[in-house]
Order: C-alpha cells, then structure tokens, then sequence
C-alpha cells in the first residue's frame, strides 16, 4: 500500500508515460456497492475501483505494468501494482521477470495446483479472480516443444495469503475455550536466498487431452496457528492461551486434465501435499498442530444444453494417517455448480454459481445479472447469499448481501 | 460473451478461387465446388464485424486471425482487439479431415489467466451475437443437405447459378437456403434462409470481393435478419494468404502471448 503523499506524482509519472511512443493503454474504472440483507442493510462495501494496464513492445522484448487504486468510503486509499514486468522471447523459450499473477490448473474458483500466486482473502472468495490472485515477485522460465511447455518458477520472496482484519466481516475468530492472544514473532518468512520458493511444470495441449504435471518446493500461504498454554502461576491450572501463527514449508506434487467426450469436458485436478500443519485438540500435540499429508482433487464436467451453459466440480480434501483429535474433518467434500445464459445477442447475461460445503450444508449461492449497457460499459446486479450455520460459507451467514458493480473498460 | 467458430471458418466462407464455369452441373456439384476450393496453405486477416440493432444501435467486434492448413488438420486461432472489456481474449479451433471427429477448441481469457478447452459450439448456434451462425459462415459439409438447382440468372451482372438446399437432418434451424453461386468464381454472392416454418428469415449480400494473392476473397458482406430487423456488417482487411505462418502461431503459447 501507498500513501496518499504518493498519488500524486504516481499519477504525474502516469501521465508522463502514457504519453510515450507506442504505449498500449487499456483498463477499467469500477463503481461497487454492496449492501449486507441482514440488520439494518448496511453497506458492506463502497469501492471505486481504477485498474490500468501500460504496455509496451520493443521486438522480442515486452513489459507491462498493471498499478490499481482503489478508493473506499470508510479505509485509507489503496494504491499497488498487480503486475509489473518484462517478457524476453526467444525462439523456443521465454523469461519473466517481476510481479506477475501466475495461475496453473483446470479448476474454476478452486485453488488445488493452483497455489504459485497467494490470495486476496479480505473479502472472502468475493472480488473477481483477477483481483483475488496476489501478483509475486519472480522469475518465470518457459521452454516449448511443440505443444508441450515446461515451467520453472522462482519466487525469492515468500508473500502469504492476505487476511481479512479482525474487524472485518470477514474475519474468523478463533475459537477457543479459553482467553487468547497472538503472537506473531514466527510469522513472517525471513526474506533470504533459502527461503526461496520453487515451482515446476509439464505441460501439453493435445487434441485428445490437455494436462498438466507439476510439483512445489514453497511455504504454506496460509499459516498454521500453534498455540502455548499458559499456566496461572497462583492457581496452577492453564488459564490462556498465546496463539503463534507460523507458516511452514510444503511440498507440493499434483497434476490436472482436461478432454473432451461427446459434447462434455471432463476436468480433473489433484495434488498431494506434504508437511501441513493442521490445528488439533490432542493434549499431547505440540503447539496444538499436527503435521499430516493431505490430497486435494476435483472431478468437474462442463456441458451445454441449448445456450444454457452448465458446470459442476466435485472437490474433496482427505487428511490421510486422521486422527480424531485434528479440527478439520478426515474427509472435506464440496461441490460447485454454474448456470450461465446470454440472451440479446450476448449482451445480457445471467448466471449462477454456487459453492455446496456437503460436510456442513453449507453453501455460497452467488446469482448475477450483467448487462452491457453499449461496448465496455456494463452493470451488474449481484446476491452473495450464505446459508448454513457453521463450515467455511455457512459462518459467514450473516453476510448476505445485494449488490451493483458499473463498469467502463478501455 | 460466446465465442465460437474459427477463422478457417469465416475464410473459407469469405475465400474462393476461379474455377472455369462447367455445363450440366447439378446442384449438388455447384455446391461442392463452392465448399472445396482450394484456399491457401494460409492466411491471415483482420475482420470487422458491426452488429446492428433494430434502432440502428451499432456494436463492433475486432479480431485478428490467422489459420493454416496442416493437411489433415486446420488450425486456427483468433485475437480479440475489441469492445475493450474482451481485448487479449484468444479463441483457438483444431478442425479434422476424419469423419465424425469433433473440432477441438480452446478459449483463453486474461481475466482468468488460464487456457481452458471449451466443447464445440453448436453449428446453429449465432457468432459472437452476430447473425451468422457458423454453419452460415461456410462449415455446413454439403452430403448435409439436397441441392436443386432452380435456375441461372444474372446477379448485378454476374451470371449465377440458384441452388435451392433443403436439410436432410428434421428440425435443422432452417428449412431451406437458396444460394446465387458465381459461375466463374464459385462464391456465394447471396444467400436467402428460411426458418423451421418456412418464413424468410435471413439475407446475406455480399458488397465487395476482390482477387487476392490469386484467390477472390469477399472483403464486405451484410446479413440482415429480416424478422428482427438485426444486421451484421462483416469486413475483412489486410488479408494475406500463403505467407507461411509459423506452426508454432497455433499453441497455448500464442494464446497466451497474443499478438
């Protein structure tokens, strides 16, 4: 984040650049206002959005910056940069270097091998995807061979997932017997060469199926909550609890695919990951986490009925070597299902796209309705519904909100 | 917004060669003639396509595509340049000689960020909003439907052969297509379709050809929907045939990438 003291000779410097030779201008300025149903409807967001892309080319050598601004009614202005980089291609490789939003995987809206770019988390799954993947500093190496590509990633600084304030509607409290407090002296990932982050992968676009094989050397973006006991020294029995966040490192090996059968995609997606740290009651765990293995898959199937255009995932998490004492379930099974439809000549379309937690009868229902109001201006009217009481879309029932995004894109 | 068919499509609706005029030809015949012309190893162009509604509200689409014949495959692939909110949008298509084998395609969406293979459209269904399904623009094999031809007339001074096409396949989204085909160039200088009931639907004229690099090529064409008073201008610029594409234009690489 910038401060204001910075925005206005970042917009002078803007300026400067745009009126350079060549320079590819595009972006989009957004209005978005949400409004919570419950209680008394107050606004869950006032948001004015700029998001602009500077590109440029010079032969075999091409970079973009990506700065955004965002502008909110009741927070401190908010000005980065999504991306910012240079691209050198060569005639059977290419290089990346700088920020960059890397996405892997078949998955829509579900993060199993798609883990080299962190996430947004400060509004839950809710900002669009190009906004909830954080761009990373790294160097990314492409080798082709015909339809086939290698990646190798490099990130040489670890950034972690983003988190909602403790204020926030977002935030999820802790839920412990007894009164807490954090301590964050192990958080942060020390910035050095060996804590580097590596990725790696395969893959190839054929016409009988596309896949993708890939395996991480990286740290856990999210961080595992340990938590120390603390004894009263008069009475002798534990009367808090100090909760040290602490990310460690994971490996990750996971693949995906996807092909065509009749009128169908069928998309799969897995990864095995080693080393997570899960949160657990046993009396006897250290730090009240146990490190355990854990498979991610999904199975997803898009088809087309008419101009209705259907998708459903199945996605399951299984702790393997469970143990009853872990918080997390041994099994976690979601579902996803879309429903999307154009209609005036694809200027009007209706969708709906819902996350279905079966573990909890839980679920994110998220209907909306774009329209384009002339070429690159478009309205949207959107709900974020939650229904249930507890699992990771049922805690946030309070959250249920309507809302409008207005769009002009150049 | 949908996307569907290819640029190999919309080339080989919009390209032709000369073939000399042959007496007693049958329907049929003429309309394979038209459907095997030789098109190039190659091409490249930049299409233009004007959506217009019925209050003369204009929308406007512009790609960049490219394609290439590999001999048992054609391949091809657009890039999206406008309305702004789909800019670096790319739609690739693979189309196979072998019977029954399904085109494979792919759409890459930098919102996303990820290539994603998406299942063939259905040929019925309308390109990008426009009023040219794909079957329209010139992928419906001719064994698809009984040709007749009704008569030869001239068309702006062009001598035509009139070929009526009923479908074979019940509940085809027309009944019928009627077709003033070139006698020298084996195009389709007009086109009229008639809906399930048997109503005029459609009109498609085309306004401009030229011979390009050897192959005449229709550089402007309108199709007016004559129900909903829909039209849709499709120009094409800059085309260029056999300028020996790379192989490698036609990958996850390139979508990615753009242009």
């Amino acid at each position: 984040m910038i401060s204001k003291k910075l925005i206005v000779p970042l917009l002078l410097l803007l300026f400067t650049v745009s009126n350079a030779q060549d320079l590819f201008l595009s972006g989009y300025a957004r209005t978005y206002l949400g409004a919570l149903t419950t209680g008394e409807s107050e606004y869950s967001i006032i948001q004015n959005t700029f998001d602009l892309n500077l590109e440029h080319s010079r032969g075999d050598v091409y970079f973009k910056v990506n700065p955004f601004l965002y502008h909110y009614s009741d927070k401190d202005l908010e000005l980065g940069f999504r991306q910012a980089y240079m691209d050198l291609y060569f005639d059977s490789f290419d290089l990346r270097i700088g920020k960059q939003q890397i996405v892997w995987g078949k998955a829509d809206g579900v993060f199993i091998t798609d883990i080299v770019s962190p996430k947004d988390m400060r509004e839950f799954l809710l900002p669009e995807f190009s906004e909830i993947r954080v761009g990373v500093t790294s160097l990314k190496f492409n080798y082709y061979l015909g339809s086939s590509a290698f990646e190798l990633v490099w990130i040489p600084v670890f950034t972690p997932t983003q988190m909602p304030d403790q204020n926030s509607i977002w935030g999820v409290k802790p839920d412990y017997p007894l009164p807490y407090s954090f301590n964050y002296a192990n958080t942060d990932v020390k910035d050095k060469l060996s804590n580097s982050e590596v990725f790696a992968k395969y893959s190839l676009l054929s016409s009988a199926i596309d896949f993708e094989l890939m395996a991480a050397y990286s740290w856990d973006d999210d961080p595992a909550f340990h938590s120390e006991k603390i004894l009263n020294a008069a009475s002798g029995i534990v009367d808090s609890i100090i909760i040290k966040p602490e990310h460690h490192r994971l490996t990750t090996l996971g693949g995906s695919f996807s092909t065509t059968i009749g009128p169908a995609v069928l998309r799969g997606e897995g990864a095995f990951n080693n080393g997570k740290h899960f949160q657990s009651t046993n009396p006897l765990s250290a730090g009240g986490t146990e490190e355990k293995n854990y498979f991610h898959y999904l199975l997803g199937v898009d088809y087309n009925i008419g101009d209705l255009r259907l998708s459903s995932q199945f996605i399951q998490q299984a702790i393997m070597d469970y143990d009853d004492f872990l918080i997390n379930d041994e099994f976690e099974n979601t579902m996803t299902f879309l429903a999307s439809m154009d209609f005036l000549r694809e200027t009007l379309n209706v969708e709906l796209f819902t996350y279905i937690g079966l573990n909890d009868g839980d679920a994110l229902i998220r209907p909306k309705v774009t329209y384009d109001f002339i070429d690159g201006f478009e309205i949207m009217f959107g709900a974020n519904l939650f229904v249930g009481d507890e699992g990771q879309f049922g805690r946030f029932d309070k959250n249920d909100m309507v809302y409008t995004k207005i769009k002009y894109s150049f | 917004m949908k996307l569907t068919k290819i640029i190999m499509t919309l080339l080989v609706f919009a390209i032709g060669i000369t073939i000399h005029a042959q007496e007693n030809l049958t329907g049929q015949k003429i309309i394979e003639n038209v459907y095997y012309r030789e098109t190039g190893e190659d091409a490249t162009s930049e299409l233009t396509m004007t959506l217009i509604n019925s209050r003369g509200d204009e929308r406007v689409r512009e790609i960049k595509q490219y394609s290439k014949d590999f001999g048992k495959e054609e391949k091809s692939i657009m890039f999206f340049q406008a309305p702004a909110d789909v800019r670096n949008t790319s739609f690739m298509n693979w189309s196979y000689d072998e019977e029954g084998k399904d085109d494979d395609q792919w759409i890459y969406l930098p919102a996303l960020k990820k290539v994603k293979r998406i299942s063939s459209d259905s040929k019925s269904d309308y390109f990008m909003g426009s009023d040219f399904t794909y079957d329209d623009l010139g992928d419906r094999h001719p064994s698809e439907d009984t040709h007749k031809l009704l008569r030869e007339e001239k068309l702006n001074g062009e001598d035509c052969y009139v070929v009526e096409s009923i479908p074979k396949e019940e509940n085809y989204m027309y009944s019928k297509t009627v077709v003033w085909v070139s006698k020298d160039k084996w195009i389709g200088l007009k086109k009229e379709f008639y809906d399930e009931d048997g109503d005029h639907l459609k009109n498609l004229t085309v306004e401009k050809y030229d011979k390009i690099d050897g192959f005449w090529t229709i550089l402007h064409s309108v199709m007016h929907n004559i129900q909903k008073d829909h039209r849709t201008i499709m120009n094409l610029k800059d085309v260029k045939l056999n300028t020996g594409i790379d192989d490698n234009m036609f990958t996850e690489r390139m979508m990615k990438r753009g242009i």
